[in-house]
């Protein structure tokens, strides 16, 4: 199956923000935009346009501590997130190194982009993110991922810019080109290799057991060494 | 033998200890846990179902007009079937399947549960903000009804409607005989006029008779230009034009160049300016003019246009500054070959200088010069030097700027539209406006592929046209309550040319407050309110005294403290439209309108509204006979006419159900066609860089130098910039009650001052603090009303001199849940007093940002 990434020119973003209102209409989260939780929003800073959205990473932290497998990084590009699986515990909001998953308390849901996977995205080829077809400039570009590197590499060399989400996080299927230094825009600035999983999490699958083990090697060090205490007693 | 193994607690701890490691270090496959079949996640699941799509045409969010279908579908979320959303019409030539956050910010007010949806009547009589109106409702018909009769008493110069120049609007005024001030004139009437005077000559073959708001010239080759000159062009309002980004986008891919003067860096200056200059407010006139200089002095300008197509070779008379005609009243230019003068349209080698030409004209000895000759003199001084030491540009650039665009002629152009230099914003805007249209003249870029389009090939009927009058309209009130009598320049325009243009409105507040005359005032909203205002305390001081205020609107906003009678407005995705693409006319093409949903409640249309009272006041205008009978009351069709004469359809149904709402006519541009046609001395016509109306009374014909208005004093050292985000349209509920907006504002500070950060330091102020702005009293004397809002400081400001507010905010209706918000950018600007006025500018204008402020920690 192919994978899937966005590609940024943030040279013509103009910061409409059309590309935010239309991905509220479209999943239908005018609630929770309006509690200012927003799956993608463009922040005018002075020094370009800060967008604000899942960068959709190669090895996603979130993915990786999330305790109950309520996120999952699908094998076509997009992180998605399982609201029937999900105890909005946070810890996907805590552990993103890009800062941008939200809980939208009132709303019970964890908000962040899907890359609107629901538009077919991994079966129909003519598929496009709702941001993606309104961009009134064509800043934003959707393709395989292979050849939005290729293009976005290509741009770089040429314009004489900043690629950022190429090697971010492991990388990511966001990628944004920029004039400034991406930091400097807004982005956060994040290690190249993955955060991959922290051990904070408790609960299921791999960290889970992983926990569990930790767990019981604790509680059974405590359990001999009382032993032995107990032993040296008598 | 014993199988059973134990395990040692070194192996416990063995195994453990390698389990661990690997869940830690973990498959490469961890991510690629699928919890769901392909297509199951909940994510994979559409949140609506799209049923229908409805075309329609954005004819209230800029002045794109972008052709889109609206998306009617089940919402998933309420289970309830609406206007959801919207996809791009890719065949339309302006929006090439874009839009703007406006646009979908309307498919949602629509259902803004704020709308009014019935018809207010006061019964408190006591009007001002924070009153309560003691609201009872009535059938919308029996309220206009009611108003009928309270307009029976009133005398025509009595009436004021606050409207712009649509159809209805036009007959209404014009057969009541009363006035009509359009506020959009604070937004284009400087291009509208200037526009008039010296390029479209109205009334005109298109531009007068077009169904679009504005008549004015704004189509651009955006993606053809090779080189533009911004003068203000890119205000943040311009972030959002999904109509003309999308071409301005694709030029700047394809190697256009864009010079960008501005005292603000915008978004997109960011990623689209090959050179950036941090202008002094006001100044761009004179490199305006210094640009000029450089290309007449050097000769660089397009000589085979000015010939044939301009008067820059037509003999100006010295002692009456009027040009000369022959007989026949066209134009005479000096024959060089023949040593006399000769119609411009058959002259021997036209002299574009030299002179002064003494000859015989009608039996009297006159001396006259050319058109050009007197404009090289008007420029002598306007060195590039010294347009440096006015403007902050050096003189370097400017020579060189000049040079390119030159050069790079005739694909050029100086885009203007809204509030850029060229608006209504400073005291000698018009003179900026009028050397921009020269600086067109002077490359050949009007009406020319890949410059500055002109219509043509479409025309959508006036309502006299197809509803022609039985007798003519009645005289205009002597003395409207806009001054605008007192600017005969325009006010020929309004009488004699174009009614539909836009008015005097950056004056009548001042005309309500100090007259006496007006006793009722018809705002036709939507959002055409107070907030769009300049100096609104002035008018709402005014409107306490009325007595008669009625507002047809989408919703309650602010001026419901002052109204009677609040009408309920129909919203526009409620309306059927037919357009012509005048914001990129490359092609005939006309696009429809159907609407969503039928108006609810007890919504009444302004056609509706316009017929009733048109049927009870002045009859004979609004019958096909002249009677009073209702069954001959006036068809109103300017649709069947407009699509039958370019074989588009059949009429308005066969067009929306069988073609689609689309029809083009993909010929190739014809340059100068257009010029030819509608220009002046047409079927020859030409376009005119000297405006004789501007000589007749007082001012030069050609463009000179003049300063602001007003300058830094003391304190009041900010200059006043003016601009919106680009997902706000005026005051508009539609943006300004919507909580998502809001939000979005929020987050980007649109809710706040904005100043330089060497400003606020200098102030000792820190982002987030409360200021209060106050316009400097010498040039507000009345009822100011200083603004108070916090501050945030932003490198995008590039002058310490100036504070940029955002217009379009301020709300303080109570009926708007979320409107309460913010400052009022009008509260600072002072309504103009005609006398002023007149002094510096002959179009009459409300010179928007001519105002400095003085900012205190609050």
């Amino acid at each position: 199956m192919k994978q899937y990434a966005i590609l940024l020119d943030s040279r013509f973003c103009t910061g409409c923000n059309t590309c935010f209102y239309k991905c509220v209409q479209e999943n239908r989260l005018h609630d929770v935009a309006a509690n200012g939780n927003t799956r993608t929003l463009v922040k005018i800073n002075d020094e370009g346009m800060y967008h604000h959205r899942c960068m959709h990473c190669i090895e996603p932290t979130c993915v990786a501590n999330c305790p109950k497998k309520a996120l999952t990084k699908t094998d076509y590009g997009p992180v998605l997130w399982d609201t029937n699986v999900c105890i909005r515990c946070g810890t996907c909001v805590q552990k993103c190194p890009f800062h941008v998953p939200m809980l939208d308390q009132p709303n019970n849901q964890i908000v962040k982009c899907s890359m609107c996977a629901h538009r077919n995205l991994g079966q129909d080829e003519n598929a496009i993110p709702a941001c993606v077809t309104v961009c009134p400039t064509g800043a934003l570009e959707f393709g395989e991922r292979g050849a939005m590197v290729a293009k976005a590499k290509q741009m770089a060399k040429d314009g004489g810019l900043n690629l950022y989400g190429l090697e971010e996080n492991g990388g990511t299927n966001m990628l944004i080109l920029t004039k400034a230094d991406p930091t400097a825009v807004g982005y956060p600035a994040v290690q190249k290799s993955s955060a991959g999983m922290s051990p904070v999490a408790i609960g299921g699958t791999a960290v889970g057991v992983a926990a569990i083990a930790a767990a019981a090697y604790a509680g059974l060090k405590k359990y001999s060494t009382r032993r032995n205490e107990i032993a040296k007693e008598d | 033998m014993n199988t059973h193994k134990k395990l040692s607690r070194r192996s416990f701890l063995k195994w453990t200890g390698i389990t661990t490691a690997l869940m830690v270090i973990e498959s490469p496959l961890r991510n690629f846990d699928v919890a769901y079949a392909f297509g199951e996640h909940p994510q994979e699941k559409p949140r609506y179902l799209a049923k229908k799509k409805v075309p329609q045409v954005c004819a209230r969010a800029c002045e794109c007009d972008c052709h889109y279908d609206v998306i009617v579908g089940v919402d998933q979320v309420t289970g309830l079937e609406r206007a959801l959303t919207l996809e791009g019409r890719p065949d339309d030539p302006v929006s090439r399947g874009k839009f703007c956050i406006k646009a979908l910010g309307f498919v949602d007010g629509m259902y803004n549960p704020d709308r009014l949806l019935v018809t207010l009547k006061r019964t408190n009589p006591k009007r001002g903000e924070g009153e309560d109106p003691g609201w009872v409702t009535v059938k919308s018909e029996d309220a206009v009804n009611e108003i009928i009769e309270k307009m029976k008493t009133y005398k025509r110069e009595e009436i004021l409607f606050a409207s712009p120049g649509d159809p209805y609007s036009n007959r209404l005024c014009r057969s009541l005989g009363v006035t009509r001030s359009d506020q959009r004139t604070e937004c284009f009437g400087t291009h509208y006029y200037l526009n008039s005077l010296m390029i479209t000559n109205p009334p005109n073959k298109y531009y007068s008779s077009t169904y679009t708001v504005t008549h004015s010239l704004w189509g651009y080759d955006y993606s053809q230009t090779k080189y533009m000159v911004w003068f203000g062009f890119d205000s943040f309002s311009k972030t959002a034009k999904a109509g003309i980004l999308n071409h301005i986008v694709e030029g700047k891919r394809n190697g256009t160049k864009i010079i960008f003067f501005n005292p603000v860096k915008t978004p997109l200056a960011d990623g689209m300016a090959d050179e950036y200059y941090a202008i002094k407010p006001g100044t761009d006139l004179a490199v305006a003019l210094a640009m000029a200089k450089v290309i007449i002095d050097n000769k660089l300008y397009q000589a085979d246009f000015l010939k044939d197509y301009s008067d820059a070779g037509v003999l100006i008379d010295l002692e009456t500054k009027k040009r000369l005609t022959d007989a026949q009243g066209t134009w005479l230019a000096w024959s060089q070959a023949d040593g006399k003068p000769a119609p411009v349209n058959n002259c021997n080698n036209m002299a574009f200088d030299g002179g002064p030409f003494s000859f015989d004209y009608n039996g009297k000895q006159v001396t006259a010069k050319p058109v050009l000759q007197l404009l090289q003199e008007n420029l002598k001084d306007c060195t590039p030097d010294w347009a440096a030491q006015i403007s902050e540009v050096p003189a370097a650039d400017i020579d060189r700027i000049a040079r390119e665009f030159a050069q790079a002629a005739p694909t050029v152009c100086i885009p203007n539209l809204k509030r850029d230099a060229a608006g209504p914003n400073y005291s000698n805007s018009w003179r900026l406006m009028q050397t921009i249209n020269i600086l067109h003249m002077l490359t050949g870029s009007l009406d020319h592929d890949g410059a500055v389009l002109f219509l043509s090939g479409v025309k959508i009927p006036w309502l006299e046209d197809v509803d022609p009058l039985v007798k003519p309209y009645p005289q205009q009130p002597a003395s409207p309550a806009d001054y605008r009598n007192q600017f005969p320049v325009t006010d020929n325009i309004y009488k004699n040319r174009d009614f539909s243009a836009p008015g005097h409105y950056g004056m009548v507040g001042h005309g309500l407050y100090h007259g006496s005359t007006t006793k009722m005032v018809f705002f036709k909203g939507p959002h055409r309110g107070l907030f769009a205002l300049i100096q609104p305390q002035m008018t709402e001081a005014a409107l306490e005294k009325m007595d008669l205020v009625v507002d047809w609107n989408l919703y309650p906003d602010d001026n419901a403290y002052w109204c009677d009678y609040v009408l309920p407005a129909p919203h526009q995705y409620e309306e059927s439209k037919l357009d012509i693409r005048q914001y990129y006319p490359k092609w005939p093409c006309l696009v429809g309108g159907d609407a969503v949903q039928k108006p609810p409640g007890d919504v009444i249309g302004w056609g509706k509204v316009a017929n009733m009272i048109g049927m009870a006041l002045a009859p004979e205008y609004w019958t096909t006979d002249g009677s009073s009978d209702p069954a001959k009351l006036i068809k109103g069709n300017m649709k069947d006419p407009a699509l039958q004469a370019v074989g588009a359809a059949e009429d308005g149904t066969d067009f929306m159900q069988n073609k689609n709402g689309f029809w083009i006519d993909k010929k190739p541009y014809e340059n100068y066609k257009t010029i030819r046609e509608i220009g002046y001395g047409r079927p020859d016509g030409r376009v005119k860089m000297y405006v004789d109306e501007f000589a007749e009374v007082g001012f030069d014909g050609l463009p000179t130098f003049q300063p602001r208005w007003t300058s830094s004093e003391g304190e009041y050292q900010f200059s006043l910039l003016i601009t919106r985000a680009g997902w706000h349209m005026h005051a508009d509920p539609n943006f300004i009650d919507n909580p998502v907006i809001n939000m979005l504002s929020a987050k980007n500070n649109i809710d706040a001052v904005w100043i330089s950060p060497a400003a606020g330091q200098k102030l000792n102020l820190q982002n987030g603090d409360e200021v209060i702005l106050e316009t400097n009293p010498k040039h507000m004397p009345e009822l100011p009303r200083p603004v108070k809002s916090k501050v945030f400081m932003s490198s995008r400001i590039t002058r310490d001199d100036c504070v940029m507010l955002f217009h379009g905010i301020g709300h303080r209706s109570k009926w708007l849940k979320h409107g309460v918000w913010g400052y009022r950018d009008g509260d600072l600007i002072p309504q103009k007093d005609p006398n002023i006025c007149k002094q510096h500018d002959p179009t009459g204008m409300g010179w928007v940002e001519d105002v400095y402020v003085r900012i205190k920690k609050a």
